[in-house]
């Protein structure tokens, strides 16, 4: 950071560039609250006539019990790998460059996991006794079954949300407590009350550390569980181009890929709108595109996996399945798929390609949509197909109750986020300073 | 959707939501029971009580049990006493209830009002109205039109016609009037004999669809299977059965070879074979057939023609002979040509009496009662008489011409000076009439009818009307003709006489009760001998060689499976059932060879104008190697412009394409000459088929007949290892753990491992059993849109998969297997139910707890046999958009058994209520349940008796047995699911073709 940051980012820089992020919005911002909330609306509308009339309205068909909504849970909660691996797992590996973009994804990944969280909600057939699947004392002394794989997901999303949450807020304390000092009005008493009473002291700094190191610690193994249980949803499933072994180390890496670009796309407007620059550089976009390519590389590995196990095992269900995907109707979202995770992110071997900010948020969107694509190929195709049961193999369409509830999941997701970055630091005040030379006195320097 | 929907749901659900909370959206609200204050005697709230009674739906008169609870008939069941059905009962019998509880049942007698609008009137006046015009009508021309009616009021008809002066039209539109003609052709007579097709050894149908249509399937079906199946150890079993027909029918599937000889041929064939077995002195032919080869045309001048090679006509002959148990019939498709085929009716009694089979399985003397239906030659003199205006008044009743003879009927129609129906729908003949006096249904009245010589079938009302002002036709027109009794009166006068001949010295009354007690009664009617008419071999050997159609594209309109001439298409359960064949519901199709397709780019659901000489109809293309190239099938039964919310405007009128004159032997043409012209439209097919190919995943297995009389018990060739060594160990472990787990819920003290057995040896693909699973367990009907969607609740569905016709030179032919849920021993649905909906009974079922389920549908996308349904709408909804049961269809919901809500999973039980019905019996007797104590709807109402059920864990029951057959198998065996249902391997004469 420090080697790459402007000779002018200093302590007062950085507190006043990100300070100046928190000032009264304009217009623009207005506009693309109203567009995600309006999206949101249209979600909920959605979900109304869902709860009235039932799943029919959607597009599923006998096989295909599971489409777009689970295909976005699963998009949701990727998205919200990178958030942790970023703050968690760089921060013990000491990677200075985070800082600057860690509260980005750290903010995306608890929307994520919020917006994934509705859709298990949203997709069962009785909404309204959802509470069942969670295990609460009861008088019927039912409690839910913890063979399957739906239960271990409630748990791991849930202590990815518990996990993420907290970390994001701790993360906040100082910066909070940094804005605190300048902030007027509602504001002042809003931050007064979530800086819990950060003064800056010796004693809370060491405290924190230590606090922020363990909760790292701790976060760590997360980043690898939850993706890995969500994709034993599917895993430990009978069903051809479901059940694979390959499916957790596959789904982590598609995960973080997707998390990652995601990072990117949020970051690039950011840094522009807020004029953040100087603090967000191309170093930062450049590593960012590195570990994209590293796990857009691991991702495209597994689908030779999953094509080679498919051919090799010799299993005509398996090899159908995987002759369904490629070539069956549903062509054109595989290679979509293929096309946007495994061979796009190969521009990114090029150093030109990855410093240019355009290229990174065109490929980056390009890869969000291959992935979600990834989920619906995994999915809607492995179901649609029916690989044993020939006669029951079917096609699916999608319907307007799919696509409403999908733009609603972002709206919400975008509202959440637009709302964070105008209330919260968006970029960590008190870590970006950590990394930044300390303000000299006189010659001497410690980097 | 309109705009005020939209906002009622906006406001509805937005509102509460905004209130309270998502919880505030509850299923329905439970309404209160009213128990009886004075409960009716002989009544037990919970107990079924079952009356016997016949089956109107088609000509056949198959017995039926109707199970009555709390003064409501729920279900129809075959009654095992009539030896018409055995006891089995098809689809459309069963279908009968949702005529019974029609929604568009008229309810009230009706007139056209002074500016055609409909006026309810009271009895009195309708009854006026109707006698004042039939006085005015006198002399001017009174016709009476029926459906075939082989009874008492049939009688009462033909009477009082006589009285008016007035005449009598049977009218049934497919009446097999070429079958009589060729009778009469070849033994001087016109009835229809009773084939034995249970003895038969060899069978080779002339496009007779004897388990659709043609005159009694049930029974023919069950003789059929008898015949055909295979049982290892008896000895001759497996006769064999060569179907010759354009199209490969429900019938044609189950045959071992299909000979799609060119369409007006068959007849040829049959000479052809009749003259080998002449020629070559195979069968101990009677004297006076002797020598007649000369007259016959040989195999060789006729092959060509034919389409086929002279040396397996040659082979079929010999076969034929040599099973010493041939039987040879025609009808279906092959006797509706326009021309001749009174002619295929004829040679193939010639074949039949060659081979020395009449009088053992072609049997005269129980005569069929369709040789009393009118021709269609009557109603077409009718019509004449009609547009000439010589009718004063028609009145119609158990017929619909306006739809069969769309056209000329319709237009003669407007010429008769009065018109009555006596019709409990507003079909499109009633909507057309000036008065309807709306007839009781069949189950809610007396009758009787003789379905052939010697059996007497009662028709007794199973139930007080569900109409209370509609009012049986006989009491109409005893009242109308100033007769004093009730019809019920007049029926008993007339069982007097039959109390003479087999009261056997009892009291009428007891002979009476005793009668409707048992369905009616049943006697062996003595076999005729028939004789061949002199000269009859020359006249037709003169015409081989001449004939077969010459159209480039001739189109086939043959009678529906479900909706038969279209009287089945106002009932949901017949829209529903999946075609045996196309598999498709709710439209019509038009069946196109996959050659004839590519030729002319052709795609499934590509809309087709076929324009005949008389008219047009626009119909979806359906790809099927079942036909014949230069052929084109389109069913009958759809296009209704009325009848009810079901059957109108949906589809096409095949009729409508069809000649409206009479052929030369009396009968319609149901094939004629179309040109075909693409009209750019598309539709989605309603079909529930996935793959027509089964792509080798053994979910149906054959055996060569060789092979399968080689297997020793305790074979297993089918075999596959179901553990692996490795893991064996531990999924004991597992297994042990599992049972202790279902012993915790086990009242009962015992385990039986409830079990079926399936002999697709014997399946034919008919679906009954669907339709019985329908009515058993409450299945919503979900209509045309859901079902391009695939949303059928079908808890048992057919599959069929077509064979051969690629590479490898394998003919063309189907194979079909029931499928539903297997209740696996070890299921994939169990364990990844979050909320332990789907769990394991201690008596090995797959119970879905409805009201534990809140529908992640884990369970159905790891089901590997997809037989796990979602409700995705609440289909019991009243007066919702997907409501399944309008009132009052409600009232044939089956009591013991939950209608599922929106949200949840449902499939097979396996008839659990039976089950349970049966231990509670079984501890009230203080007995154990014994084998055949519990048959689920669907064995029971299977024709073809190929499923078996029972306790796997009781050594000597019948599905123990079975399951260790060397034929068995399971579906997907190699999943490790352990399935309950063994299936055996169908059997096949010749080679196995790959699927």
């Amino acid at each position: 950071m420090a080697e790459t940051s402007p000779s002018r980012v200093t302590y007062d820089f950085v507190t006043r560039a990100i300070a100046r992020t928190l000032g009264n919005p304009g217009k623009g911002y207005f506009a693309l609250l109203a567009a995600a909330v309006a999206l949101l609306g249209v979600g909920i509308v959605c979900l109304l006539f869902l709860l009235r009339y039932g799943l029919g309205l959607a597009g599923y068909s006998h096989p295909v019990y599971w489409a777009v909504y689970i295909t976005c849970f699963v998009f949701w909660v990727g998205i919200a790998h990178s958030g942790t691996l970023i703050s968690a797992i760089l921060f013990l590996f000491r990677s200075g460059w985070r800082t600057a973009v860690y509260r980005t994804a750290e903010a995306m990944t608890v929307f994520a996991v919020m917006t994934a969280g509705l859709f298990p909600l949203i997709h069962i057939g009785r909404q309204w006794y959802f509470y069942w699947l969670i295990p609460y004392p009861n008088e019927r002394g039912l409690w839910p079954n913890f063979k399957s794989p739906l239960i271990w997901d409630e748990f791991a999303i849930g202590t990815y949300f518990t996990v993420s949450t907290v970390f994001l807020i701790m993360g906040l304390i100082p910066d909070i407590a940094a804005v605190r000092d300048v902030a007027t009005g509602w504001r002042k008493k809003l931050y007064a009350i979530t800086a819990l009473g950060w003064r800056g002291t010796n004693e809370q700094w060491r405290h924190y550390a230590r606090g922020y190191l363990y909760l790292a610690a701790l976060a760590t193994p997360l980043v690898l569980s939850v993706h890995s249980v969500v994709s034993w949803d599917f895993a430990m499933a009978i069903v051809p181009g479901w059940h694979a072994t390959i499916f957790a180390p596959y789904f982590v890496a598609g995960a973080i890929y997707s998390g990652v670009a995601l990072v990117i796309t949020l970051l690039v407007p950011i840094r522009k709108l807020f004029r953040l620059e100087d603090l967000i550089t191309v170093h930062h976009f450049e590593n960012l595109a590195k570990l994209c390519l590293l796990t857009g590389m691991i991702v495209g590995y597994a689908y030779c996996v999953e094509y080679f196990t498919a051919w090799f095992g010799g299993h005509a269900a398996e090899q159908a399945a995987f002759w369904y995907r490629a070539f069956g109707p549903f062509w054109w979202a595989s290679w979509t798929m293929i096309i946007c995770n495994a061979f796009l992110p190969l521009l990114l071997w090029r150093k030109t390609i990855r410093t240019s900010i355009l290229a990174l948020f065109v490929i980056s969107i390009f890869v969000n949509i291959g992935m979600w694509f990834e989920r619906f190929v995994i999915i809607v195709e492995s179901l649609a197909g029916e690989p044993f049961e020939r006669f029951a193999n079917a096609t699916y369409n999608p319907t307007w109750a799919d696509w409403g509830i999908m733009a609603g999941s972002f709206g919400w997701f975008f509202m959440w986020f637009l709302l964070f970055v105008k209330n919260f630091p968006a970029v960590s005040i008190s870590e970006v300073k950590e990394v930044l030379p300390a303000p000299q006195r006189g010659k001497a320097r410690v980097s | 959707m309109d705009r005020r929907r939209f906002l009622t749901v906006l406001g509805a659900t937005g509102g509460a939501a905004a209130a309270a909370s998502a919880c505030d959206i509850h299923p329905e609200p439970t309404e209160h029971l009213v128990p009886y204050t004075v409960p009716p005697e002989n009544q037990v709230p919970g107990i079924a009580t079952y009356y016997a009674t016949t089956c109107r739906e088609c000509a056949a008169g198959c017995g039926l049990h109707a199970k009555v609870r709390e003064g409501r008939v729920v279900k129809l069941e075959g009654n095992p006493e009539s030896p018409i059905n055995q006891g089995r009962l098809c689809s459309r019998g069963q279908a009968g209830l949702q005529g019974l509880y029609n929604p568009d049942r008229v309810t009230d007698p009706m007139a056209r009002g002074p500016n055609g609008e409909w006026q309810k009137l009271s009895w009195e006046d309708a009854i006026g109205r109707l006698q004042a015009k039939v006085k005015e009508a006198r002399g001017k021309g009174i016709a009476f039109v029926t459906g075939l009616e082989s009874g008492a009021f049939g009688e009462l008809v033909d009477a009082w016609m006589k009285e008016l002066g007035g005449r009598h039209v049977t009218y049934e539109p497919f009446a097999f009037e070429a079958l009589r003609e060729g009778n009469r052709l070849a033994f001087g007579t016109p009835a229809i004999p009773w084939y034995d097709f249970a003895n038969a050894r060899y069978i080779v149908s002339f496009g007779a669809d004897f388990m659709e249509t043609w005159l009694s399937p049930v029974g023919y079906q069950n003789g059929f299977t008898r015949a055909h199946a295979f049982e290892g150890g008896r000895d001759g079993s497996m006769a064999k059965f060569v179907s010759v027909a354009p199209r490969l029918s429900l019938t044609g599937m189950s045959a071992d070879e299909w000979i799609a000889a060119k369409p007006g041929t068959e007849f040829m064939l049959a000479l052809a074979m009749a003259q080998v077995i002449l020629a070559e002195r195979l069968a101990p032919t009677p004297a006076d057939a002797r020598g007649l080869e000369r007259l016959l045309p040989a195999p060789q001048q006729v092959a060509t023609l034919v389409g086929m090679e002279a040396r397996d006509i040659r082979r079929l002959s010999r076969e034929f002979a040599a099973s010493k148990g041939g039987l040879a019939v025609a009808g279906g498709v092959a006797t509706h040509y326009g021309s001749g085929a009174h002619v295929l009716a004829a040679s193939v009694n010639l074949l039949n009496y060659v081979a020395g089979q009449v009088g053992k399985t072609v049997k005269f003397g129980p005569n069929h009662a369709l040789e009393a239906a009118g021709s269609f030659k009557q109603l077409t003199d009718l019509v004449g008489d009609m547009s000439a205006g010589k009718v004063a008044v028609l009145l119609v009743h158990g017929a619909n011409p306006a739809h069969s003879l769309p056209a000329a009927f319709s237009q003669a129609l407007g010429r008769v000076g009065y018109r009555v129906s006596f019709s409990s729908y507003l079909d499109e003949t009633a909507a057309a009439s000036d008065l309807v006096l709306p007839d009781l249904h069949p189950l809610e009245q007396w009758n009787d009818s003789r379905p052939r010589t010697g059996v007497y079938a009662l028709q007794q009302p199973v139930m007080q009307p569900v109409f209370p002002n509609a009012r049986h036709s006989g009491d109409v027109l005893l009242q109308a003709s100033g007769r004093a009794s009730s019809f019920r009166e007049y029926l008993q006068v007339r069982w007097r006489v039959l109390h003479q001949r087999y009261g056997r010295g009892r009291e009428f009354a007891d002979f009476w009760s005793d009668a409707v007690q048992h369905g009616g009664v049943y006697s062996d009617a003595p076999v005729q001998t028939v004789r061949l008419v002199p000269g009859i071999a020359q006249q037709l050997g003169g015409l081989a060689g001449t004939g077969g159609v010459s159209e480039k594209h001739v189109l086939i309109v043959f009678p529906s499976i479900a909706l038969h001439d279209g009287r089945g298409a106002n009932k949901p359960w017949l829209q529903e059932l999946p075609d045996p064949v196309s598999k498709i519901t709710w439209h019509g199709w038009v069946e196109v060879h996959p050659e004839t397709a590519a030729k002319s780019q052709l795609a499934n659901g590509d809309m087709l104008l076929l324009t005949s000489p008389y008219g047009a109809v626009r119909a979806p293309v359906w790809i099927t190697p079942g036909v014949r190239p230069d052929v084109l099938a389109v069913p009958s039964g759809q296009g209704h412009k009325a009848y009810g919310r079901y059957a109108k405007d949906r589809s096409f009128n095949a009729f409508e394409v069809l000649s409206d004159q009479p052929t030369d032997f009396g009968g319609r043409a149901f094939a004629v000459g179309v040109t075909v012209r693409t009209t750019g439209d598309h539709r989605r097919l309603a079909t529930v088929e996935g793959d027509a190919r089964e792509q080798g995943r053994d979910i149906i297995e054959v055996l060569p007949l060789a092979k399968a009389r080689e297997l020793k018990r305790g074979a297993h060739p089918f075999a596959e290892e179901e553990t692996p060594a490795y893991a064996r160990k531990a999924l004991e472990g597992w297994a042990e753990a599992q049972h202790e787990k279902a012993s915790l819920g086990n009242y009962a003290g015992e385990h039986p491992r409830w079990a079926m057995a399936i002999d697709l040896a014997k399946c034919t693909g008919c679906s009954a059993c669907v339709t019985a699973c329908y009515a058993e367990n409450n299945l919503a009907t979900v209509g045309e849109e859901l079902v391009t969607r695939r949303r059928q609740m079908s808890w048992l569905r057919i599959e069929r998969y077509y064979t051969g016709g690629g590479g490898g030179g394998h003919p063309v032919g189907a194979l079909v297997t029931p499928m539903l849920c297997q209740q696996c021993g070890n299921a994939p649905c169990e364990p990844v139910c979050p909320v332990y909906a789907a769990y394991h009974t201690p008596d090995g079922l797959n119970g879905q707890v409805y009201n534990r389920c809140v529908g992640t549908r884990y369970c159905a996308n790891n089901c590997p046999y997809k037989v796990r349904y979602f409700n995705w709408y609440n289909y019991a909804e009243q007066g919702g958009e997907w409501e399944s049961w309008p009132d009052p269809l409600n009232m044939l919901l089956n009591p013991d058994v939950t209608v599922r809500e929106k949200g949840v999973m449902e499939k097979c039980t396996f008839c659990v209520q039976r089950i349970r019905g049966a231990q509670n019996r079984a501890r009230l007797e203080d007995r154990n349940v014994q084998d055949g104590d519990i048959t689920p709807a669907c064995a029971q109402a299977c024709p073809s008796e190929a499923i078996v059920f029972g306790d796997l864990h009781d050594k000597t029951s019948r599905v123990a047995a079975l399951a260790h057959d060397p034929r068995g198998y399971h579906v997907l065996a190699g999943l490790n699911t352990q399935p309950a249902i063994t299936y055996l391997a169908k059997v096949v004469h010749g080679a196995v073709a790959e699927a």
